[in-house]
């Protein structure tokens, strides 16, 4: 186990993008404090520049802005911006950080984000530089967090003049640099990258022709929030592109100067979802062409993604990296026009083609901010700048007690990066001081005043938001004739309602005149309701006895061309509010007690490391095996891409694990039952040569079931002595060193049995498997001659350097296509294999004394089938188990209280397998680290007199939470209740009302609305 | 005569046309005071008996604003309102005060400029088809509630 800090329970992260929010946020979610430190003046780094993301296509500031408000007002989490880390000392469990705070000039409990010192000061505020010379608000997103502005005081001639147009009085002018010092258990850096430069690469012409533009750039283009409001325009003459080209690899996987040598991972899959967009969302008549060198779509669906882009969205794909980009002359002026000149794979003749814009796909590199942070810190770096790790530790650094994430380790995308964040969650809170009780941080809250029978006292409280509101509206004549309304006992105004003073001004009113319900008219209850939730639960109140009423937002912001209109408006909204507040009753919140063992299915390398970490950290293992030995799929595996001994490691693993106190290793273990929830569940197993039945209690469930090494019968497999998988070879080469030194002529076939129609996905593992296998080979043997045929060669990251060093020591790899796989006859102890060489155009046929397949994996259907009935969970179409969020939420499933990791998420090596069972042993603490489980209030409640037990809320819901009970009835589980409604909404009988959206909350509203509140 | 201005429920999703909304503010884009805005968690939550109750109570149009196809938060949520706006609609036409004053429309959170176009069509498109018929709530037609008042 490792030293535990005797003192700190606090963990300092550099970095607010989405690594860094996450490890916050799983961090603080297990009580653990938190110091998130950015160097800009809001957080959420790179991520919100997007404008969508794959392979959902979704926008995705609807799921990172909760996110993002999350992160700022959780408990734990102390959030510093344009911060940076001057100086480190100490060691693991004791660090102590100096770090300075640049001045905002800005006070930000006083900013209310009304916009008045840019629209007077433009020149004064910050801006995303680049394309966002016309970004509508100073902040770099709409929802920024802090959700405050930041003043360039360098920028600003009147200073004076500045300081009164704020009318909040948040303009600090004298506002100082600050230092901070924190002491840390441990330090998560997650610090980025940076975008690569494509303006060093001088033959594609970025900065001199205005229509070659970055990928980000692009997205800002695509982007409704972005300079153009999101049309698609080429910056040139505003006018419509109809043909844009993307050129991928555009300062990655290159030796020429301006080129990182590496895959920066991310671009292919961006470059798809941006042509896909393209295609959807403007013209169908544009042409989209994406000039590559190897597709890498290798995630978890992506290459269903690329077949989805070529096949529904009919993207054009040319296999060529492009030499150059001309302008295109017309009476000797630039039109605008661009040619791309390139040599085309299958062809000795150069081509050229004309586009009306250039998307370059620019990838990744490590700033030199980030380098000389790490020298600070001790970090060690790899020759391309990233934190250097292991195979086994894939987020520990160098030093003890720091911990790297994101694209600070290697260039990757986003679901990777967050399971990342939670895998150096997991491993910076094994070096706190043991965990203590949550609870203690949380607020005091008074008991909660029973109002039951009481007569409604509604309070109305208009904000005025300085003018935001205020200075469209009359509020004081507005909550003047509220008080008219029934029941309404008390309505006045208060200026900035969510400024500590006017929430305490609230507290006070409810005390004093003994209100039970309130309603506040103020801006958008998506941002404040948590503010005045607590400050009803402060004041006794139950904290749903409350209504916002979205006065900013959706009025006054909206009609500031006629007040008129708004002030009615504004009283018909706050109308309804009064007739909805009064409907309100009491809600709990629900809470479970939380068991706090822990079921982990499956004990190969992802099994027993989360079980390990979870167990580290004083929690209590169930770890079942269905075979009857530990290690899984890597029992089978010799080395790793970097040379490492996975038998060695699985040995120290599987002895740690069986000897471990807080683990109990159950083998030749069967899942047979399933009931409960999360923090109760109960799972039957039958364990050991003889099936003997035993019921285990778990609050959490950990799917780590793997999934199959595929054998296929294709190429001879089984059939001809000479033809082997690549795990044969691994094996080979340990076992044999001689007989594999003897091969004199080796062939491999990549994609046997992945990507083709029986299953469709990319085994992710072979490619950097084949580049191991012919390094080997020709580290014994330099003589031999290596072919490898691959559709797409996929080494992401820094696996990249390995293809580029087989390449160097002569394996010559050759692609080839699905619909001409190559052939491969028995040639006595030999083989023939025959292919198509893509540049001589014909059919190749060499002989080889070793035909090696690279085979991949296949999904454990029959388990995960099995598993999935049981468990009540979703599978992919190829069966393996499909998490709740596959960009957001890549571990978690959505039944709370599930994860899944390693290969039962999809086809993985055993350093992405380790990292997700740290990430799922971090959201497991998540729930673990509390006495009860907040299940929110929410959920649909039936009414059992009325239920028909029709089923049709059975069918209805989406998440098939709603059963008949064994008396007759629908009954819905508050714990699995998501709470979105449908069932209430198709119930023919009425029978099932959803909590705080009742039916008479609706229908109030509406009678509000028509002025029938009375 | 002074224009006719209809009362518009628009029941919004909180995930996606909701957050629009709030983004259409922000942005300060206008679009007509006569839509009132009522959040629901998602579109499933939306009934037809809360579309038909709307217009019995007195709106002139009502729409339903989910996220995109495929985007829903809970899954199907949007897909379930959209086939419930279209029974609607058939429901209205059939009793004679047209499926045209329901409608269903779709948009991501970030979409605050066709969240504010959608506002705009849709009143404008109820503005020319006059008042509800059926509506009992308002006994003075051809007036907007509040601004009477």
């Amino acid at each position: 186990m490792q030293k535990r800090s005797e003192f700190s329970n606090k963990v300092l992260i550099v970095g607010g993008g989405m690594g860094g929010i996450r490890a916050a946020l799983d961090l603080a979610e297990a009580g653990r404090d938190v110091v998130l430190v950015d160097k800009s003046y809001s957080i959420g780094g790179l991520m919100t520049s997007l404008d969508r993301t794959f392979p959902t296509n979704n926008c995705d500031l609807c799921t990172l802005s909760p996110r993002l408000s999350e992160s700022g007002r959780q408990l734990h989490i102390e959030l510093l911006t344009m911060t940076e880390v001057e100086e480190v000392s100490g060691d693991a469990g004791n660090f102590k950080a100096n770090l300075s705070s640049r001045p905002r000039y800005i006070d930000l409990q006083k900013c209310t984000a009304c916009g008045e010192c840019h629209r007077q000061f433009p020149g004064c505020v910050r801006f995303t530089p680049g394309l966002d010379h016309r970004a509508p608000t100073c902040m770099r997103y709409p929802q920024a967090t802090p959700y405050a502005f930041s003043i360039d005081i360098d920028a600003c001639s009147d200073v004076d003049e500045l300081v009164k147009v704020c009318p909040a009085g948040a303009i600090i002018p004298d506002d100082k640099p600050r230092s901070h010092e924190v002491d840390a258990g441990a330090i998560i850096l997650a610090l980025g990258a940076e975008i690569t430069d494509p303006g060093v690469l001088d033959t594609y012409g970025y900065g001199v022709y205005p229509n070659v533009v970055t990928s980000l750039e692009y997205e800002r283009i695509l982007s409704a929030t972005g300079p153009t409001g999101g049309q698609l325009v080429r910056p040139s003459d505003g006018q419509k592109p109809r043909k844009v080209a993307w050129i991928q690899c555009a300062g990655s996987r290159g030796l020429r100067p301006g080129f990182q040598p590496y895959c920066s991972s991310a671009c292919c899959m961006y470059a798809l979802k941006e042509a896909m967009v393209t295609r959807e969302r403007f013209l169908e008549d544009i042409e989209t062409t994406i000039f590559y060198m190897d597709m890498r779509t290798y995630g978890k669906d992506y290459e269903l993604y690329l077949q989805r882009a070529k096949n529904q969205y009919g993207v054009r794909f040319v296999r060529s990296r492009p030499h150059s980009i001309d302008p295109v002359f017309k009476d000797a002026v630039m039109t605008g026009g661009l040619d791309i000149g390139y040599m085309p794979y299958s062809s000795n003749l150069p081509a050229a083609e004309e586009f009306d814009m250039v998307v370059l796909s620019t990838g990744f590199r490590v700033s030199d901010e980030t380098r000389s942070l790490a020298e600070k810190l001790g970090v060690e770096l790899n020759d391309c700048g990233y934190a250097k790790t292991g195979s086994f530790e894939p987020v520990a650094t160098s030093k003890p007690g720091i911990y790297a994430c994101g694209l600070f380790e290697a260039p990757k995308d986003i679901p990777e990066t967050l399971v990342q964040a939670g895998a150096a969650a997991c491993c910076a809170s094994a070096d706190l001081s043991p965990l203590r009780v949550v609870q203690e941080k949380s607020e005091n809250f008074p008991p909660e005043k029973d109002i039951s029978g009481e007569p409604a006292r509604v309070g109305v409280f208009v904000c005025d938001c300085e003018n935001n509101i205020g200075g469209v509206i009359d509020v004081k004549s507005m909550a003047a004739g509220l008080k008219e309304l029934k029941d309404v006992v008390v309505s006045e105004t208060i200026g900035h309602g969510c400024s500590r003073d006017s929430l305490e001004r609230i507290q006070e009113v409810i005390r004093k005149e003994n209100l039970n319900r309130v309603v506040i008219g103020a801006c958008s209850p998506r941002t404040h309701e948590a503010v005045f939730q607590d400050t009803l639960r402060k004041a006794g109140l139950n904290r749903y006895m409350l209504e916002i009423v979205n006065l900013r937002d959706q009025d006054t912001w909206v009609h500031t061309d006629n007040p008129a209109f708004a002030a009615s408006k504004a009283k018909e909204l706050m109308h309804m509010g009064v007739g909805a507040v009064r409907m309100t009753h009491p809600l709990a919140d629900h809470t479970l007690p939380m068991n706090k063992d822990v079921l982990v299915v499956g004990g190969g390398v992802t099994g027993m490391k989360a079980a390990l970490s979870l167990a580290d950290g004083g929690f209590k293992v169930f770890l079942l095996e269905r075979s009857n030995r530990l290690g899984g799929t890597a029992g089978k595996v010799r080395r790793t891409l970097d040379g490492q001994d996975v038998q060695a490691y699985l040995k120290t693993m599987v002895e740690k694990t069986e000897s471990h106190e807080n683990i109990q290793v159950l083998k030749q273990a069967v899942v047979v039952d399933h009931t409960g929830m999360a923090g109760m569940f109960k799972t039957g197993v039958q364990v050991g040569a003889r099936m003997v039945y035993r019921q285990i209690t778990h609050g959490i469930t950990i799917l780590a079931t793997g999934a199959l090494v595929n054998r296929p019968d294709e190429m001879l497999l089984g059939a001809h002595d000479a033809v082997m998988t690549q795990l044969d070879m691994d094996a080979l080469l340990e076992d044999n060193p001689e007989g594999a030194k003897a091969l004199r002529n080796v062939v491999m076939v990549q994609c046997v049995g992945s990507r083709v129609p029986e299953n469709p996905n990319c085994s992710r593992i072979c490619c950097q498997t084949a580049v191991k296998n012919a390094l080997r080979l020709k580290e014994l043997n330099p003589d031999a001659t290596i072919v490898i045929l691959y559709r797409d060669m996929r080494t992401p990251g820094m696996q990249e350097l390995y293809y580029t060093k087989a390449r160097e020591k002569g394996v010559v790899f050759v692609p080839y296509e699905l619909e001409d796989k190559p052939g491969v006859v028995a040639d006595g102890k030999k083989l023939s294999v025959t292919f198509t060489d893509p540049v001589l155009g014909r059919k190749v046929q060499v002989s080889c004394d070793c035909l090696v397949l690279s085979t991949g994996f296949v999904a454990d259907e029959e388990s995960t089938e099995d598993l999935g009935v049981i468990f009540r969970l979703p599978r992919t179409s190829d069966g393996y188990f499909l998490e709740d969020h596959v960009k957001l939420r890549p571990v978690d499933l959505p039944t709370p209280g599930f994860f899944v990791a390693g290969a039962a998420h999809s086809p993985k090596n055993i350093r992405d397998s380790i990292a997700q069972a740290q990430a799922v042993a971090s959201r497991a603490q998540t729930f673990l680290a509390g006495d009860s489980i907040n299940m929110g209030a929410a959920v649909a409640r039936v009414d059992s007199n009325r239920c028909a037990a029709c089923l049709i809320c059975v069918r209805a819901c989406p998440f098939g939470v709603p059963f008949v009970n064994a008396e007759g009835h629908s009954e819905i589980d508050p714990a699995k209740c998501h709470g979105c409604g449908t069932c209430a909404s198709e119930c023919p009988a009425e029978a099932i009302q959803l909590m705080q959206y009742e039916d008479d909350l609706i229908f109030a509203k509406l009678d509000g609305l028509f002025e029938r509140t009375a | 005569m002074e224009e006719f201005q209809p009362v518009i429920v628009a029941f919004c999703c909180h995930y996606c046309a909701y957050t629009a909304a709030d983004m259409a503010g922000s942005k300060r884009l206008h679009y007509p005071a006569n839509v009132k805005i009522i959040r629901v968690p998602c579109t499933g939550k939306v009934s037809a008996l809360h579309m038909m109750e709307a217009l019995r109570k007195g709106a002139d149009g009502v729409y339903v604003a989910g996220c995109l196809e495929g985007d829903c938060h809970f899954r199907t949520g949007n897909t379930r309102a959209t086939k419930r706006v279209a029974y609607v609609k058939k429901l209205l036409d059939e009793i004679g005060i047209g499926g045209e004053r329901v409608e269903m429309y779709a948009m991501s959170a970030g979409m605050g400029e066709v969240f504010a176009r959608t506002a705009s069509e849709f009143t404008e498109k109820i503005r020319r088809l006059g008042p509800n018929p059926a509506r009992v709530g308002r006994d003075n037609p051809g007036c907007a509630t509040a601004a009477c008042s």
